[in-house]
């Protein structure tokens, strides 16, 4: 089978490509089970973009994205890759164009650093040199020291583990990305630091990426866009993570994004980004454009102000900030 | 059988004081020692070919019933009563069998006595890949056979070479007994003068090296083979 232009085509530095992933009435039914896993799933994730499965435990959402490259079989409906059926493919060729992570990372204990991230070249039969240069700008690129090309996952820290784990997830520059809680199992301190971290490698690598967590937080943090899904394998709303705090389709989605709603959206967006009145004089209050909404309401209260200067990194005042306005994006205008 | 034996019987000569007095005698060691070493060869070999044909068909058995778990319990107690059967018993019939006396006849028993314990480790080791290992190599496009071959097999090593190291070891001592199907080896040197004590000390002592040299020879290949277990932090 040809390998498809999506993915392999550039030199080892290169991260060109994302696939567009479409759910296509995706349903996994499971034999002498009275209900589907995943039932009649439709989405698209655009490429270049990180959707986030989020849902409690028993959702589908794990199974949802291991039909993608075909680990769980798809009973009816389609997933396309790129427009192109995964049903159609040969699993093992498939897989090795789709970056996989799990939350227990999988690190081969007997193989060293360099040839756990090497897995997925060495399958598609890149040589050895290149195998190590890689390594060495995986490494990089995830913020580990190129020394730890030759150690072995039991000498390597929780967090050392995860990155190289993300590091051999993309080592073969897929179009797509896989991962299932690849954060779950690592202390909130280091979890946040991880996150910010990926986000940053995403913005540089672009990646189309399916992202499965059970944590709403992670998932808004995380996500371009956000599927909710409850047992049963529903969808029950596709949403960015703004619309989904501004306007939660129904009662399971507004109790899972919690009751602080309302502070998780204002902590979405910058100040920069409101509707702000013209500067004004008299403002007991400064607050910077780039905090987040949140952080200036938090201000407001704190200084018992209904409004506040606005300025940029400059210190030049760029304009006012009223309660009004914040209560207006919380409206969804 | 027994006239047989007779016949291969060597009396030693026992002309100094220590050996008359059935002693331990370092001297008369000294002076027969290259006697022992072609039966230590052939003790070597009967071990050697009993662990390499039986590692063979015990591994062959253990990849099968990986792939099949439900032939686990048939082959380990199929195993299980070879093993347990006699080995005297065992010479016995393959003798009256056409194979007759000779080294194939030596060899089998044991060959049989090491299947049960290298099947078992290969089947533990296998078993104890961490599943989220599996799961990574097969969503990163591994084949079955890939995923064997490439991280299955090396992670069960440790419990396969422990599996041979017993297996060798037993053998060693087993082999003892070869001599019984006309397979020669050390036991015979112990058959040939079973009462004098310098001989017994010195055939025995031999067998006995012979298996801590085949284990640590075992223990460095495992070392060896797998770099990552020294390093754990």
């Amino acid at each position: 089978m040809n390998t498809p232009n999506t993915a392999q085509t550039e030199g080892p530095s290169g991260f060109p490509q994302a696939a567009t992933l479409e759910f296509r009435g995706a349903t996994k039914r499971y034999p002498g089970a009275d209900r589907a896993a995943v039932d009649q799933l439709s989405l698209t994730v655009a490429a270049g973009e990180i959707c986030v499965l989020v849902g409690p435990s028993g959702c589908g959402k794990t199974t949802a994205m291991r039909m993608v490259n075909r680990m769980i079989d798809i009973t009816e409906g389609d997933i396309l890759l790129d427009g192109h059926s995964v049903k159609e493919r040969d699993p093992a060729e498939l897989r090795r164009e789709i970056g996989y992570a799990i939350q227990q990372i999988g690190l081969f204990p007997h193989l060293s650093v360099a040839d756990n991230i090497g897995t997925v070249p060495k399958l598609l039969g890149r040589d050895k040199a290149w195998i190590r240069r890689r390594a060495g700008e995986l490494l990089e690129l995830v913020g580990l020291d190129a020394e730890l090309a030759g150690r072995y996952p039991a000498q390597l820290s929780g967090g050392q583990r995860q990155r190289i784990g993300v590091a051999r997830a993309i080592a073969a520059n897929p179009p797509l990305l896989l991962m299932d809680e690849p954060f779950g199992a690592i202390d909130p301190i280091n979890r946040e630091r991880l996150q910010n971290e990926f986000l940053r490698l995403q913005a540089e690598i672009r990646k189309t990426i399916v992202f499965v967590t059970h944590d709403i937080d992670e998932a808004i943090k995380m996500g371009d866009r956000i599927a909710v899904m409850r047992e049963g394998g529903h969808l029950v709303q596709y949403a960015t993570p703004a619309e989904l705090l501004t306007a939660p389709a129904d009662a399971f989605v507004e109790d899972f994004v919690g009751p602080d709603r309302g502070l998780k959206r204002l902590a979405l967006q910058p100040v920069g980004d409101a509707p702000l009145a013209p500067p004004s004089d008299g403002q007991v209050l400064t607050v910077r454009d780039d905090d987040v909404l949140r952080t200036a309401l938090s201000k407001m209260l704190l200084a018992g102000t209904d409004s506040a200067a606005v300025a940029d990194g400059d210190d030049t005042v760029v304009g006012t900030l009223t309660i009004a306005a914040i209560e207006q994006v919380l409206r969804g205008s | 059988m027994n006239a047989l034996m007779l016949g291969q019987v060597v009396i030693h000569h026992r002309t100094s004081t220590c050996e008359s007095r059935n002693g331990f005698c370092p001297s008369w060691i000294v002076d027969h020692f290259s006697e022992y070493l072609s039966p230590l060869l052939r003790h070597l070999e009967l071990t050697v070919v009993a662990v390499v044909v039986g590692f063979a068909v015990a591994f062959g058995l253990g990849l099968l019933a990986h792939r099949r778990r439900w032939l686990i319990a048939p082959i380990t107690g199929i195993t299980g009563v070879l093993f347990t059967i006699p080995s005297l018993a065992l010479f016995a019939v393959l003798i009256t069998s056409p194979l007759g006396f000779g080294f194939v006849t030596g060899v089998i028993p044991l060959i049989i006595y090491t299947l049960q314990i290298i099947f078992r480790n290969v089947v533990a080791g296998l078993a104890g890949v961490p599943e989220e290992a599996r799961d990574a190599a097969r969503g990163m496009g591994m084949t079955a056979r890939q995923l064997l071959w490439r991280v299955e097999v090396p992670l069960a090593l440790p419990e396969i070479i422990a599996g041979v190291r017993i297996a060798t070891v037993t053998t060693v001592a087993l082999a003892t007994l070869a001599f019984y199907a006309g397979a020669g080896g050390l036991g015979q040197q112990i058959e040939t003068d079973i009462a004098f004590k310098s001989n017994i000390v010195l055939a025995g002592g031999l067998a006995v090296l012979l298996a801590f040299a085949l284990d640590l020879l075992l223990l460095g290949t495992e070392r060896a083979i797998t770099p990552w277990r020294r390093s754990g932090a």
